[in-house]
């Protein structure tokens, strides 16, 4: 019974081994660590924690595209008429603020999708227990047609259609596995 | 299973018919743990997969398939044990006992 992997490893309550470096006397205060531990990754495992991990970062590539779309804006003339008597450091600070308008509200949008997503794809895995490519899509159809819902209800269906493919492709790109001969 | 000093074998220190029966056990338990990770991993795992650790899924179906196959046990050890398997069901009612 000594460390055959195929055998199960049964040891007397109480008297499992440590690893290297643990003492007797740090067992029970490393058992607590590894109970604390458990309860992180059980907890970052979980939907919430999944839902708003997207959210955060659907908002982190919204902002940023936001704000490299932002250094390709041109300037608008009429702007111009009616900030044209401020300093230079206030057009300044007007800019970045309209930025940072821009940013948030990008953020926003993109956060919004990201995050009822992966809510959505997460519930659905935790019901049907399995891992294949319905979850993705019946997540993408759901938020897609949620995110569309006040254009009418042929354009939620064409919404939810279109999001439920992109996260299809998406989805195969991600699960495809790379051959073994590489 | 530790000796108590040198004074001979006191009562319930060395009994071999005790250490037969704890042997028989831990065969019992390896045995069940081997069928029960064997079966899960058949049903929930599927064939194809590009990474090594669980998803979602796959850990709520190990979940419920632990769970659904020691009610399973529990209840055909109960009614191996109503139909009167008596002195030979005195063995087999470690499974009932999980």
């Amino acid at each position: 019974m000594s460390a055959n992997p195929l055998l199960t490893p049964i040891f007397p309550a109480g008297k499992e081994p440590l690893p290297p470096g643990v003492t007797e006397e740090e067992r029970d205060a490393y058992l607590q660590g590894k109970k604390y531990q458990e309860y992180m990754a059980m907890g970052a495992e979980s939907c919430v924690a999944k839902t708003m991990l997207a959210g955060g970062m659907g908002f982190g590539i919204g902002a940023f595209f936001s704000l490299m779309s932002a250094s390709f804006a041109y300037e608008d003339p009429l702007l111009r008429q009616t900030t044209g008597n401020l300093s230079r450091t206030q057009k300044a600070s007007e800019i970045f603020k309209d930025m940072g308008k821009g940013m948030w509200r990008s953020g926003k949008g993109f956060g919004k999708v990201g995050a009822l997503f992966a809510g959505i794809e997460c519930v659905i895995e935790s019901y049907r227990a399995k891992n294949d490519i319905v979850n993705p899509v019946v997540a993408g159809f759901l938020a897609g047609g949620v995110l569309a819902r006040n254009a009418g209800p042929k354009a939620a269906f064409g919404g939810g259609i279109a999001f439920a493919a992109f996260s299809a492709a998406i989805d195969l790109f991600m699960k495809h596995e790379s051959s073994d001969e590489d | 299973m530790s000796f108590l000093g040198r004074s001979g074998p006191p009562s319930g220190s060395v009994n071999p018919e005790r250490v037969e029966m704890a042997m028989q056990e831990l065969d019992m338990i390896t045995d069940v743990f081997n069928r029960l990770v064997s079966s899960c991993h058949n049903k929930c795992v599927s064939a194809r997969y590009a990474e090594g650790d669980l998803s979602k899924g796959e850990s709520v179906c190990i979940d419920r398939c632990v769970s659904k196959f020691f009610e399973v046990n529990k209840k055909v050890g109960e009614k191996l044990q109503s139909m009167g398997a008596g002195q030979s069901g005195g063995s087999q009612s470690a499974f009932g006992s999980l």
